[in-house]
Formats: C-alpha cells, sequence, structure tokens
C-alpha cells in the first residue's frame, strides 16, 4: 500500500501526502499498531474472576459462593429464556452450579470464566431441552412493572398497534410462544444476542461455532419470529 | 406496517429483560445449592466420597512434572531389580534334602538286647519317614525333617536287665 502511495505521489504531486504524515505512517503508525497487537496477544485480557476460580481451586468453597451469587441473575436470565419454565429453570441452575464445582479444578483458564460457566449452562440447557421435547407448560415469571417506565416499551406502544392494544401478559405469552417454536439451536442464539446483549464473539466462543453460523442462526431465527408474531399483529387480542 | 421489522423484533424481545422471578429468589439460591450439595454428599457411597477426595488431591498435587522419563527410567530400574532379588532368593531344596541321611541305624547291640529280653521275638521295623525328604524340604525349609518312631507295645518292652 505505502508502495502504491509513494508511485502515485510520484506520479501525481497532489495526492503526495505531507512528509510527516508518510514518516509517521512508515515508522510509528503500523509497527506501533503491530506492537500493539502482538502485546494484546501476549498479555491476554485478564479474566475478572480468576482470583476466585483460583481460590476455588484451592478449595475455598466461600470463593465458589462468590461466584455462584455473581453469575446467577445472569445465568437464569439465560436459561429461562431458553426454557420459558421456572421450575426447570431453577432445577437446571443448580445441577449447573453443581458441575460447574466439580469440574473447576480442570479449568486451566483457556477461556474466561464467564465463557465457561456460560458453556455449561447453554449445553446443559440445550441437552435438558432435546430430552424435554415438546410436552411442556410455560411456567412465566411475573413482567416487572418497570417495564412500563422502559424508553423501548413507550416507543413499541406509541409505534406499533399490536402492542398497544394487546396487555402486558398477552404480550409476555406471545412473545414466548414464537420463542418456543423455535429451535433449541436458534433460541439459545436469540436469547444470548438480544436479550443478553452479548456480542457475536461471545457467542460463537460460547457455543464453538463460528461468527457466521451465529450471524445466520439469527438471521434465520429473525424471520422465523417474524412469520409467528405475524398472527399477533394481525390479531393482538386473542 | 406489514409485519414486524428486525428492529422491532430485537426490541420486544428486550421487553423479556423484565421477566424477573419471584422477590427474594436470588437471595435464598446460594442456601439451595449448599443445600441441594449436602444432599448429594450424604446419598454417595463412601467409597465414592474416598475416590474424589483421593482424585483431588492428586489433582492438587499436581504430579505431571514428576512424571518425567526419569523418574519413569528409575521406577522401571526399582521393579527389575526388586523382581530380580525374588528370583535369586528361590529356596535350595536339593541341598537340604541331601543333608540329613534318609536312613537311621541303630546301635550294634541294640538287636542283641532285644533278642534276649523279648518273648518273642519282634522284627525291629525300620523306621521309615512319613514323607520323603524331598516332599518335606518344599514344605518346611526351616523346620528339620520329622519322623514318627512305631511305637513298641508296653507289654513286650524290657522292665528289667539282668
Amino acid at each position: 500500500m505505502i508502495r502504491i502511495i509513494a508511485f502515485e505521489a510520484k506520479m501525481n504531486p497532489s495526492v503526495a501526502l505531507p512528509a510527516r504524515r508518510i514518516s509517521d505512517l512508515l515508522s510509528s503508525g503500523l509497527p506501533a499498531r503491530a506492537k500493539s497487537k502482538r502485546e494484546a496477544m501476549d498479555h491476554p485480557r485478564t479474566d475478572p474472576d480468576q482470583e476466585l476460580v483460583k481460590r476455588t481451586q484451592s478449595g475455598a468453597a466461600a470463593a465458589f459462593d462468590e461466584l455462584v451469587i455473581k453469575y446467577t441473575p445472569r445465568l437464569y436470565g439465560l436459561v429461562y429464556n431458553m426454557t420459558s419454565n421456572h421450575e426447570d429453570t431453577n432445577d437446571l441452575l443448580q445441577d449447573i452450579f453443581a458441575k460447574a464445582y466439580k469440574a473447576i479444578r480442570g479449568f486451566r483458564g483457556k477461556s474466561s470464566f464467564y465463557t465457561w460457566i456460560h458453556s455449561i449452562a447453554v449445553n446443559m440447557t440445550l441437552n435438558f431441552l432435546k430430552k424435554r421435547g415438546r410436552r411442556f407448560q410455560l411456567s412465566l415469571d411475573d413482567v416487572d412493572a418497570s417495564v412500563q417506565n422502559d424508553k423501548e416499551f413507550l416507543e413499541l406502544t406509541a409505534t406499533s398497534s399490536p402492542v398497544r392494544e394487546a396487555d402486558l401478559s398477552e404480550l409476555q405469552r406471545r412473545l414466548n410462544e414464537a420463542m418456543m417454536k423455535l429451535s433449541e439451536e436458534h433460541r439459545a442464539v436469540v436469547t444470548m444476542f438480544h436479550i443478553q446483549g452479548m456480542p457475536h464473539a461471545e457467542i460463537s466462543k460460547i457455543l464453538r461455532v463460528s461468527e457466521g453460523t451465529v450471524r445466520s442462526r439469527l438471521f434465520y431465527a429473525n424471520r422465523q419470529l417474524q412469520n409467528y408474531l405475524d398472527e399477533f399483529r394481525k390479531n393482538p387480542v386473542s | 406496517m406489514d409485519e414486524f421489522n428486525d428492529s422491532e423484533i430485537a426490541r420486544l424481545l428486550r421487553l423479556k429483560r423484565y421477566e424477573q422471578p419471584p422477590p427474594g429468589y436470588f437471595e435464598n439460591f446460594l442456601h439451595e445449592f449448599h443445600r441441594r450439595q449436602r444432599d448429594e454428599l450424604l446419598r454417595q457411597p463412601l467409597w465414592r466420597i474416598c475416590l474424589e477426595r483421593a482424585h483431588s488431591f492428586i489433582t492438587r498435587l499436581d504430579v505431571r512434572p514428576l512424571a518425567s522419563y526419569p523418574t519413569a527410567a528409575a521406577a522401571v530400574f526399582v521393579c527389575a531389580a526388586i523382581i530380580s532379588l525374588k528370583i535369586y532368593q528361590q529356596p535350595e531344596t536339593a541341598r537340604v534334602a541331601l543333608q540329613s541321611p534318609p536312613t537311621l541305624s541303630l546301635p550294634a547291640n541294640a538287636e542283641g538286647e532285644l533278642n534276649l529280653v523279648a518273648p518273642v521275638s519282634m522284627p525291629i521295623l525300620r523306621t521309615q519317614p512319613v514323607r520323603s525328604f524331598h516332599e518335606s524340604a518344599q514344605t518346611h525349609r526351616a523346620a528339620p525333617p520329622r519322623y514318627v518312631l512305631d511305637s513298641v507295645p508296653v507289654s513286650y518292652e524290657p522292665t528289667f536287665r539282668f
């Protein structure tokens, strides 16, 4: 690229870059960027849970308690939105932490604890859902009343007629039913991306698939959700 | 508007964050976790608990650096030495059997004395070992060879000597 710039500058003096900029590009810019990238590779981002993990591995059960307290709300959201059943979520979450506690001695820190425990949670939930099949009942948690003050909810009720016309519990039921119509893998991606707000890269690490696979699953799931929610759009109050 | 677009679907799904478990659920979760852990521990058989403890101990010890080539070679050498020692300490059965003569000889005058006193001539029975020396040496290496002497009836024993 530098060669091209130099060639163009020779041919056409108007495109010539100021000498300082070129020298910056040659001396500091690229090597600095490469250096920082190398440094980032040499010293990967430290895991914020590293200390707690090490203490747990050395036998301090209290350290694992701290990890449980820290990750319970987040993992609850993940499992609940994949199962749409509070009781199943509770049992699964207990099993997930029990499994993590047993396996933590073998955790070598190749990934962050966050990724590791999310992988356990997703895999166990997927296995559970495959065993459960289609015979289940929704057991939904109550929607927090503070949703009425949510900016996005207010925007939706202002712009979308079905959301405005349906009451909150009806909207919740329709959403969960639509989610349950997705395959387990698509539901997992939708939950992590749309509900939990995880980036594609993190989801790909957790599911051990490529980012492209994550994106394609999201695209496909969105199309399906559009179809499933079409009925809700046509008939907001059933 | 024909259908929900991607942005609306994303916003609708984000509303699911407001679905929350009953109040106090997260506070009690840890207690419930501890209770289940205890219950599970009590249900486990003793051998499994011991196995898990041993496994965790070994994992904590991190024996992988010890399992290097010199250690393995030393272990093989020690095993070979023990086995060779065992082989060379086999008992020498033939020599034990030869050291003690198989027959017993009576004194020269013993036969005569018996002939004089005994009303009925009694043949002196040759004493024989119950088992052969070879057998005996194999089973009782440390102990001397044993014999059972044939007993002579009391009435035929000479009480007085003239």
